[in-house]
């Protein structure tokens, strides 16, 4: 068979080459008809591995106090990359990452959850740019998928997508994992391909419990051995991306206890060891200076006596929870090698896709979604309320969603300043990355140092494959790749700089890199404050952006950013501006601060659905796709049959413990539970029992006014008649959780109530006919838009720390 | 007139555990306190209740109306939003050597589910050693008042839930 045209997928294929006479008599056949594509001669399998929510001084390999021995040992059969750099959040950096091309650009200036009215902002991957997977796929490979993917717009997570924006519809065969930016570990809302199929039935178990960090490596070795099964050449692209180190940092004691005491000199001191070490691994430039320490983080010495322990432990579960997914990635290697194929396998694996978060505010939070509720705890609060969920030696358990504080993510980000978000620093921007094909790499264990971006990965891998950029894909002529391929800088340390120019910007935190010069553009926002009061000084009219601070540094002098040189250089100061403008413009970034447009007014039309109904079993309804009751009076009805003798069990239930509802029978007592992020709980029983028959029964929440979080008095019926009552002082203003789903009939993964918890998912005896919400609206059109308004606030908020 | 007037300091908590360090933290402080009394909550609404021998045997002697409230922190919901203190029910209750029950049955309408409350009752010379020990509380407050015995103790509880009140709203 001829080389195909590669440049139109999919590839055409041939004419019939047989003879097909009226009957056999004659006919030849032509047996390409049935085969497929194939990729070029020596094309390598490719091992894309990216962590989450990690920074520059976190892996041992990098000189951070975290062990990761198989990060280590690519790096030592394989290259270090020192200066690579990444998006300062997750879906861009992702997006970024298998296209090659910008993340504005593809729509995704911001996160999945937020798809916003803007070409940059719409999560939506436009046809003109396919992307990697699918292209490798029409050319050949066996394609898949493991872990966080963080690319689906948070309202097309159902059964009704649309698919072409989950993971098989990029081009992967095969998909495992979760569609949201992050996920429980131990009991997450698992899709397969086009599927969710929610909780792992291992989560019941007890004895041996569901981990997803050890069944995305179970399930991609499986994958591997069955493609291998079929076919013993067919080359494969493997992304394993981690929902570690995001949080909820779940993992066993086990491993956070490995790191018991290792962390209790603090952050101040740990950036100063890991710095030290950066430098004896010549990771960090000798003459490189540590940068100081920001006032937004205090400083070590200042934290009481009493809750240094408290901190510690944070970080010692982070650091437990990041070395279980070198652990795991290090099963994947072990895997391809006992295939007798990791020569023959490219294996790309960043360290981070955005820095180290510093979502946890500075005092951590034993549930992550009390800052994106924007409930401000104290360290104090915070470990009472750790306590009242079994206490620090659980931080890592189901019965917890932790995040740290954003010093040690600080600390992480060593020696760098800022981190997640902040895409004018190299905190937020600049990763690890490790490079292992001994085909091309002649000097194992060296070190890169040209100046990297994420968007030039696909370019590298196409370049490596013997693939071309597609011209058109399924007849749409296509944008081409933003990235360079870096593939010589494999066989030549001297190689060329690739990249000599790279925009940067997140939330309005821009960076212009050209030639060395980086000018950083820091909105004086901390990342983690998104009051009015902190975004007033960015409301339309009032925010200038050529304005405000503006840094320039010169890195191939100063690796770190030490050296503010803008006053000495107002003219590159000016050039690089100019120069961001350019293009922003040419890659969609603009309007600046299209994230939060929903702060300063600019809303997505009002949706005018407010009854929602639920036949029969409907299960695992992802946490975006819930009705949203949320700051709104509403009542959820539920009809019913229950048989002779009663029945129990949970009729409707969203999320678990740490927020959510649920409305059950137990004892015979219709019961409604409501978590307020764990924070406050609130509990109303009915005061007679529950009839038998077919029954409607009625939880209705009236609430006391159009106010984020507002209170309310919630009423229990039993067929329109009221049996109980009661208050509930705080409701949840924005989202119950980041990633557990609303069952009908049962209550999956964790539950809301924890009276039940030993007989979860504790489903319902008699039959639930059918669930129905009815969202009531506020009384005047001005009410309903504000709280319209502030639930897209909130919305922006919780995509913040994606 | 007493000389001394009487305090009463209210802690609010998130945890048992806590508020029970607290509680004994405050009998190991080495000052005499008069009462003390620990309230949680857990949350499937379970109530626990320990307190000083002292304070059952104060009440045994007629320490008659003496209220019982918790005042539990309660965190401002985004800026713009402002929410009261989640407050204890009024005085006027009688805690005796049978209290038990009351507290619990007090407790039950007052601690938030998770959460746990203290009441100790001292004389004001001893604030100086009592009110340090107290180093885990999310809300405290102390109410001070003169007068006779039960008198100033009454007093000095209102006291404290007025300001747990004020301050929590």
């Amino acid at each position: 068979m001829s080389e195909p045209d590669r440049s139109s997928l999919p590839i055409r294929r041939e004419p019939f080459a047989g003879v097909a006479n009226k009957t056999l008599d004659g006919s030849t056949p032509d047996w390409n008809l049935i085969g497929h594509p194939t990729p070029p001669d020596g094309a390598p399998n490719v091992l894309l591995v990216l962590i989450d929510d990690a920074g520059f001084g976190n892996p041992s390999t990098f000189g951070g106090p975290i062990q990761t021995p198989n990060y280590t040992r690519i790096a030592a059969e394989g290259l270090r990359y020192n200066r690579f750099h990444v998006t300062a959040l997750c879906s861009p950096t992702r997006a970024a990452l298998l296209t090659g091309r910008n993340n504005h650009a593809v729509g995704f200036g911001s996160v999945g959850e937020f798809a916003g009215g803007f070409p940059g902002y719409s999560a939506s991957l436009p046809r003109d740019c396919a992307p990697l997977p699918r292209i490798l796929r029409d050319n050949g490979y066996s394609t898949s998928a493991f872990g966080k993917w963080h690319l689906t717009p948070d309202g097309q997570q159902g059964p009704a997508g649309p698919f072409d924006r989950w993971p098989n519809g990029w081009g992967f065969d095969y998909f495992y994992g979760f569609l949201a930016g992050d996920s429980g570990q131990w009991d997450p809302c698992l899709i397969e391909n086009q599927k969710v199929i929610g909780t792992p039935e291992g989560f019941y178990d007890e004895e041996d419990p569901y981990y997803f960090p050890d069944a995305m490596a179970d399930r991609a070795i499986e994958w591997l051995h069955g493609v291998r099964a079929q076919d013993a050449d067919k080359p494969f692209f493997l992304y394993f991306s981690t929902g570690c180190s995001h949080a909820p940092h779940h993992v066993a004691q086990a491993w956070a206890d490995r790191y018991r005491g290792a962390f209790d000199q603090g952050w101040d001191r740990l950036r100063e060891e890991t710095f030290a070490r950066q430098k004896e691994l010549g990771v960090v430039p000798a003459e490189a200076e540590l940068t100081p320490r920001d006032d937004a983080f205090p400083a070590w010495e200042d934290v009481p006596e009493q809750l240094k322990a408290f901190y510690a432990r944070q970080m010692e579960v982070y650091a437990g929870f990041s070395e279980n997914a070198d652990h795991n990635v290090g099963r994947v290697l072990d895997a391809i090698d006992e295939l007798g194929e990791l020569d023959d396998t490219v294996v790309i694996w960043i360290w981070g896709d955005n820095g180290a978060s510093m979502e946890g505010t500075v005092t951590g939070s034993f549930n992550e979604m009390t800052m994106q509720n924007g409930i401000p705890l104290t360290d104090e609060m915070q470990l009472q309320l750790a306590e009242r969920f079994g206490g620090m030696d659980k931080w890592g358990a189901q019965i917890m969603d932790p995040h740290y504080g954003a010093a040690w993510a600080w600390a992480g980000n060593t020696p760098f300043k800022w981190g997640k978000q902040v895409g004018s620093h190299l905190g937020g921007t600049r990763n690890p990355m490790v490079v292992r094909w001994p085909e091309r790499i002649t000097d194992a264990g060296a070190l890169r140092s040209q100046f990297g971006h994420v968007i030039d990965v696909a370019p590298t891998i196409l370049e490596l494959a013997g693939i071309p950029q597609p011209e058109t894909v399924d007849g749409i002529e296509q944008e081409p790749m933003h990235g360079t391929s870096f593939a010589a800088t494999l066989a030549a340390a001297d190689a060329p700089e690739f990249r000599t120019q790279q925009y940067f910007e997140t939330i309005g935190n821009r960076g212009m890199y050209k030639d060395g010069w980086w000018l950083a553009m820091k909105t004086e926002r901390i990342p983690w404050v998104v009051t009015p009061d902190a975004l007033k000084p960015y409301a339309p009219g009032v925010w200038d952006p050529d304005a405000g601070p503006a840094e320039l540094y010169y890195l191939p002098d100063d690796f770190t950013q030490a050296h503010d040189l803008a006053a000495e250089h107002p003219d590159k100061v000016q050039e690089l501006k100019d120069l961001f403008w350019t293009e922003a413009e040419r890659y969609k970034v603009l309007p600046l601060l299209a994230t939060l447009s929903t702060f300063f007014g600019i809303l997505p039309p009002i949706d005018r659905q407010t009854t929602f109904e639920f036949r029969g079993d409907v299960q695992n309804v992802l946490s975006g796709m819930i009705p949203r009751i949320y700051n709104h009076s509403y009542a959820i009805s539920a009809d019913l049959v229950v048989p002779e003798g009663g029945a129990e069990g949970v009729i409707v239930a969203e999320s678990d413990h740490l927020g959510g509802f649920t409305l059950y029978v137990k004892d015979g007592k219709l019961t409604h539970t409501y978590s307020m992020m764990g924070v406050f709980v609130f509990k109303q029983v009915a005061e007679e029992d529950l009839p038998t028959g077919e029954i409607t029964v009625r939880m209705e929440f009236a609430a006391d006014e159009a106010k984020p979080a507002t209170g309310g008095e919630v009423t229990l019926f039993i067929d329109d008649r009221p049996v109980g009552k009661g208050r509930m002082d705080h409701t949840v203003p924005i989202r119950f959780s980041a990633y557990a789903g609303m069952d009908i009939g049962r209550d999956n993964g964790g539950v809301v109530d924890l009276a039940y918890e030993d007989r979860k998912p504790f489903a319902f005896t008699g039959t639930v006919k059918k669930v129905v919400f009815d969202i009531k609206p506020h009384l005047s059109d001005q009410d309903e838009l504000d709280i319209h308004a502030e639930a897209h606030r909130g919305h922006a908020a919780h995509a913040l720390s994606g | 007139m007493a000389k001394d007037p009487t305090d009463v300091l209210i802690g609010g908590y998130l945890s048992s555990k806590a508020a029970h360090e607290d509680y004994e933290a405050v009998l190991n402080c080495g000052a005499d306190v008069m009462g003390a009394v620990v309230v949680s909550k857990d949350l499937e609404g379970n109530l626990s209740v320990e307190q000083t021998d002292h304070m059952v045997k104060e009440g045994a002697e007629g320490l008659a109306a003496v209220g019982f409230a918790v005042g539990l922190f309660a965190p401002p919901l985004l800026a713009a939003t402002a929410i009261g203190a989640v407050v204890g029910a009024g005085a006027g209750k009688v805690l005796h050597k049978k209290s038990g029950s009351k507290i619990e049955e007090q407790a039950g309408e007052t601690i938030p589910l998770g959460g746990a409350g203290l009441i100790v009752a001292y004389k004001h010379a001893n604030a100086d050693t009592i009110e340090p020990s107290v180093t885990r509380a999310i809300k405290k407050v102390v109410g001070e008042a003169e007068g006779r015995h039960v008198e100033a103790l009454k007093g000095a509880l209102a006291d404290a839930q007025r300001k747990m009140t004020e301050e929590g709203a």
